[in-house]
């Protein structure tokens, strides 16, 4: 056993490591590098995220006038579909688990890459051919149906609808694959001493979701694969004439689509399971219930998809264990928001960006949360389904859950990936832009929803004629929108300024105890020289650091991290 | 350890570089690849399950099976030819299990024989496949029979036949020397995935030809 | 090595559970109790609309659940967020704090953590049950109904069929009419793709789905003049599909029916008969009538939805159709082609059904044929 050895010839160190891929291709295009990978699946989901962002300003745009402002309505169904199909299934599951995931946890874990390097590469590769193959798609005129593209409406997109079916079939295999390969790393990789409970919650999280990815994803493909060959080959088995079922389609949709809603939000709930006790300065609350819950969540979730279908031809007394499985996966959510709660309690609190973001989430995403359970009852979701009441839940979870949980995750783990810090004014900036811009948008939606405001339509006249201030409120959501605009052009200009002007990051900016921040700002390609050997959790600031034998110079202070941070403004303003 | 040495380590080596300068006997005890291809066997049963799921909504919700088209009522599987089919694809599970565990005891002849033994009942099974498909009289886009019928098989099919094509890259690389009598990971993912088409098959003849 | 010695860093200090905890807990205790108030007694109508006065019986079951959980919810809501706001401020780091002082180092308590588990618990126990509850009468709470109409899907518009009535009511040129306080079912399908029947003001919505028969089941208890709209996405024009409903009293619900059924019974050509198939016939009722009726044929007491038809022209003991009319082939194609809608139950038309005139004549050849 090799312990608390810190002399190493350099040449025995490097002879455990594989060498540095060399040249740039080996470098920055065909990396096996974990961290090179997830900066490429961070580049192009916000890169994608831009342009599906877009499509939702136009739509937005033209609800501007009850008779529709900007554009027909073949056009705004289009808009709406490909917002939707490339911000789930090319941005949200990308930059979660893709940037997030591959970069961060690895790190965390204690290794020096993910289980099956190759197989990460190729999964990230999948993703720019699945966006050229969606957006190739608007040349055939675009798939109109939404972004669950029903049949047997959407059989009527033709060749966009065949060419929609083949994206998501190819950005699945590349969620499958990821979901493996996350599996495998955390069960078999993770450093010695690092037992189950004593992995970071931002790991527990990617391994519920890894979980989810691995199984749930290949339903979506066979749901599609069958579409698909009902496009192409004329394949009945959605069509009601020929003993087909609309609603089986359904069925196999939502039964990967709704994992896929705790997907976008698992690595959110552990990017705030990190963020809230290092700028708390103290240990999260209920370690134990927030990982469990994780685990119930990820099961649960398998559990629950005709909630989504209650008005839509479901047997009625299959209604009932749907409502109250829903229900009950209310319960983990509710525990991890109170024990983050208890988090926040008797801290010492930073205003960080990333805790802004934190703070934020806990608030719109409980709010889309209790809408969550509003639909969740049969009888009175028989009133919301499909009304703008439902979009405005999910796109407070979503943006305001998922999106925020991500937003919070960029300035924290900025430094670690580039060395630099984010400028925090311009990330306050584009906080308060985002939180009120998402909660102008999305809040008026729910009571247009209520009122009689369905989704999905181009125009809204007859609802504005029973309804005139609909029009106000569409208008006042459609402004709001433009502030989330904004803050996410902010983090991409300060993204992109900061890599020459952000300040300096050291080792460990924050204080933070997990594994990640015991190497260089950035970790050389082999992460880690010396395999770190953890001694216990990671969120006890007042308790020595809970690893020994790493390679940072924190080893000569053996007893507790350096936790000076400037009182009370946030660090690196 | 020279540095280029390490380059070319495959399988344990590979998993022992990466953590020899911690505890050997850590670095031993992950195979990750098995564990990895265990997983993509689950996925891909998550695949066909889905498929079935298809089938069986379908079946149940229709007013007759097997379906009325165009005025006359689809003919039933005949399962006596299916069945012999199956046997031929069982068998070909029982002859590779052997040839592993042939391999497993050093007798590299053996293991060929029992190989080729393997290969050429897939290669049975999918002939026999392939009269299914000539003789069964339902068509693939005509009904909701033959759409779950062609789409489920055919998807097993193309599973058997690379399957088929692997063992043939198998039973090339074992006369080039790739596995010892140590590492053979090539060869233990190989009968997995062909054991797993086997199961797969169970699944779908019962569905299709004994329901 | 330097091995250096660091004190350990201290907590924070505070009193209690931090300063001006009641006040806020109050603060928000009070706030909670106003949004239950509201939703109790005030009026709802701005978001629900129709809510103070119900324009059907499970819309005030409905608005009672919503009602319910807004109470609730709202109140986790305001403590989530009032507490989430206070926490951030009374417990930020100040510049009197050692600048390695660190938060209160607890990991957990069980006994809370019992607590915001069974209680949020408990809470969606209730909810199920109160839930269930309504939900048993949205299915079953009607009873018979006295009056049994169809709704059709079509892109863009809606068909509306009444009982009786032979030609349809189209949601284009016309609205649909229901009468007040007579419980009513309304039979929905589609003919193309999947659309959804929606009268905001009801609640209750269904989804027209091709090869499916739905049903919404209600008692209308109050008149007036509302919008329909279809609110599961149908094509370029699902914006556009929307109708109007129109809840009378009993007497102008009955003139306006008889109305239309004086203006439909001029013109309208017969289906031709003569070259029905019976074997055709056959099959096509093993494909088409098998799902509501017995197939192979049974005696009239033997339902499956519908009576069995096997002695539909030769049985003593029911020797007319359902609609009182002679068993002819003339009279038994009218019931094809129109459906039928009666205390018995309801049967879909043609459209829904998808028959063509042949399909029609062959069905008649071979009911005729059955002995």
């Amino acid at each position: 056993m090799h312990a608390g050895t810190s002399t190493h010839d350099a040449h025995e160190v490097h002879g455990h490591i594989h060498p540095p891929p060399e040249g740039f291709v080996r470098k920055y295009v065909f990396s096996l590098d974990h961290k090179v990978i997830g900066f490429q699946y961070f580049f192009t989901g916000l890169l994608i995220m831009f342009i599906a962002g877009s499509f939702a300003e136009l739509v937005r745009l033209q609800l501007t006038e009850p008779a529709g402002a900007i554009m027909s309505h073949t056009a705004y169904n289009e808009m709406f579909t490909l917002h939707g199909t490339a911000m789930v299934w090319l941005v949200l599951i990308p930059l979660v688990t893709g940037a997030l995931g591959n970069f961060v946890m690895p790190l965390q874990i204690g290794a020096r890459d993910v289980a099956f390097p190759w197989l990460n590469m190729v999964s990230f590769w999948i993703l720019p051919v699945a966006a050229l193959i969606l957006f190739s798609s608007m040349l055939f005129g675009g798939p109109h149906a939404g972004w669950t593209e029903y049949p047997p409406i959407s059989l009527a997109d033709g060749t966009a609808g065949a060419l929609w079916c083949m994206a998501i079939f190819v950005i699945g295999i590349s969620s499958t694959m990821t979901g493996l390969n996350f599996m495998v790393t955390i069960m078999k990789m993770r450093a010695p001493g690092m037992t189950w409970t004593r992995m970071p919650l931002f790991t527990w999280a990617t391994f519920a979701t890894a979980l989810m990815n691995m199984i749930a994803t290949v339903a979506l493909s066979a749901a599609v694969g069958a579409l698909f060959l009902e496009h192409v080959f004329n394949i009945p088995f959605y069509d009601a004439a020929r003993g087909g079922s609309a609603v089986l389609y359904e069925h196999m949709f939502w039964f990967y689509s709704h994992p896929a809603v705790y997907i976008f939000i698992l690595p959110a709930f552990g990017v705030v399971s990190e963020v809230l006790p290092v700028f708390s300065r103290k240990p999260i609350f209920g370690y134990k219930m927030i990982a469990f819950s994780s685990m119930a969540i990820a099961i649960l979730a398998f559990t629950v998809w005709a909630h989504h279908m209650f008005p839509s031809g479901l047997a009625p007394w299959l209604q009932l264990p749907f409502m109250i499985l829903t229900y009950a996966i209310g319960i983990p959510t509710g525990i991890k928001i109170f024990s983050w709660m208890a988090t926040l309690w008797g801290g010492r609190i930073y205003y960080t960006t990333s805790m802004l973001y934190a703070l934020g989430f806990l608030i719109t995403f409980t709010f889309g949360g209790i809408t969550g359970v509003f639909l969740a009852s049969v009888p009175v979701d028989l009133h919301m389904h499909g009304t703008y009441f439902v979009v405005g839940h999910f796109h407070y979870v979503v943006a305001g859950g998922a999106v925020m949980g991500f937003l919070a995750a960029i300035p924290y783990w900025y430094p670690k990936a580039t060395g630099r810090m984010l400028s925090e004014r311009m990330g306050q900036l584009g906080f308060w832009l985002f939180f009120i811009g998402l909660n102008g948008t999305f809040l008026p939606m729910h009571w247009l929803g209520l009122e009689g405001m369905p989704r999905r339509y181009a125009s809204y006249v007859a609802f504005a004629k029973a309804f005139p201030d609909a029009v106000f409120w569409n208008r006042f959501e459609t402004v709001f929108s433009f502030f989330m605009m904004a803050s996410i052009g902010l983090l991409a200009f300060n993204v992109i300024w900061s890599i020459k002007h952000g300040k300096i990051a050291g080792i460990n900016p924050w204080g933070a105890r997990t594994l990640e921040w015991t190497i260089s700002s950035p970790p050389p390609y082999y992460n880690f020289k010396k395999i770190p050997e953890v001694s216990g959790r990671p969120y006890d600031f007042d308790q020595p650091l809970p690893y020994r034998n790493t390679d940072n110079e924190l080893e000569q202070y053996p007893e507790f991290g350096q936790v000076t941070m400037p009182t009370p403004l946030p660090v690196g303003a | 350890m020279a540095a280029t040495a390490v380059q070319h380590l495959s399988g344990h080596e590979a998993v022992a570089a990466r953590y020899h300068d911690v505890d050997p006997v850590y670095a031993e005890t992950r195979d990750l690849r098995l564990l990895g291809f265990m997983f993509f066997l689950i996925s891909d049963c998550i695949l066909f399950s889905s498929f079935i799921f298809a089938y069986i909504y379908l079946r149940v919700s229709a007013p007759t099976w097997p379906p009325i088209v165009d005025g006359h009522q689809l003919p039933w599987f005949d399962t006596s030819f299916a069945a012999l089919n199956s046997i031929v694809l069982f068998g070909s599970g029982v002859t590779m299990h052997f040839a592993l565990e042939n391999w497993k005891q050093l007798n590299k002849q053996k293991f060929y024989r029992w190989l080729i033994a393997t290969i050429v009942l897939g290669i049975g099974f999918l002939l026999g496949q392939a009269h299914e498909y000539s003789v069964v009289g339902i068509s693939w886009a005509g009904s909701t029979m033959g759409a779950s019928f062609f789409t489920l098989t055919g998807m097993h099919g193309f599973h058997v036949f690379i399957g088929v094509c692997y063992l043939i890259i198998l039973g090339i690389q074992v006369s080039r020397g790739v596995y010892t009598d140590s590492k053979y990971f090539g060869l233990t993912a190989g009968t997995l995935y062909w054991h797993f088409v086997d199961v797969i098959w169970v699944a779908l003849f019962s569905l299709f030809y004994l329901w | 090595m330097a091995q250096r010695i660091v004190p350990r860093p201290k907590e924070v200090q505070f009193k209690g559970l931090g300063p001006n905890f009641w006040a806020v807990t109050a603060v928000l205790a009070l706030l909670s109790i106003a949004n239950a108030l509201y939703f109790m007694y005030g009026s709802i109508d701005w978001i629900m609309p129709g809510a103070s006065h119900p324009v059907a019986d499970r819309a005030s079951d409905i608005d009672g659940l919503f009602k319910f959980m807004a109470v609730f919810g709202n109140a986790i809501l305001i403590f989530v967020a009032g507490y989430v706001i206070y926490f951030a401020i009374a417990f930020r780091a100040r510049p009197t704090d050692a600048p390695d002082a660190v938060g209160v180092q607890i990991h957990d308590s069980p006994k809370l953590e019992l607590w915001w588990t069974v209680l949020p618990t408990l809470l969606l126990i209730l909810l199920t049950g109160l839930s269930i509850n309504v939900w048993y009468k949205i299915q079953f709470g009607t009873g018979a109904p006295g009056l049994t109409t169809e709704v059709i899907g079509h892109q863009f518009y809606f068909e509306y069929r009444y009982p009786g009535l032979k030609t349809s009511v189209f949601s284009k040129t016309e609205p649909m009419h229901l009468p007040v306080g007579v419980p009513v079912r309304i039979l929905i399908t589609s003919a193309d793709v999947i659309h959804q029947f929606w009268v905001p003001e009801i609640r209750l919505k269904q989804a027209a789905v091709p090869g499916l028969i739905q049903n919404l089941n209600f008692t209308p208890l109050r008149t007036g003049t509302f919008g329909i709209a279809c609110s599961e996405f149908c094509g370029p024009d699902h914006s556009l599909m929307q109708g109007k409903l129109i809840i009378e009293p009993v007497a102008d619900f009955n003139k306006w029916l008889a109305g239309e059924k004086k203006a439909a019974a001029a013109g309208g050509a017969a289906v031709d008969l003569s070259a029905g198939n019976a074997d055709a016939g056959k099959a096509l009722f093993a494909q088409k009538c098998a799902a509501c009726h017995n197939n192979p044929p049974t005696p009239f007491d033997q339902k499956l939805v519908g009576p069995g038809l096997l002695h539909i022209t030769d049985d003593p003991a029911h020797p007319n159709l359902v609609d009182g009319k002679p068993p002819t082939a003339a009279n038994i194609a009218e019931i094809l082609e129109n459906g039928y809608t009666g205390p018995i139950g309801a049967m879909p038309n043609r459209q829904a059904n998808g028959l063509a005139d042949k399909d029609i004549a062959n069905l008649v050849a071979y009911l005729s044929s059955l002995k």
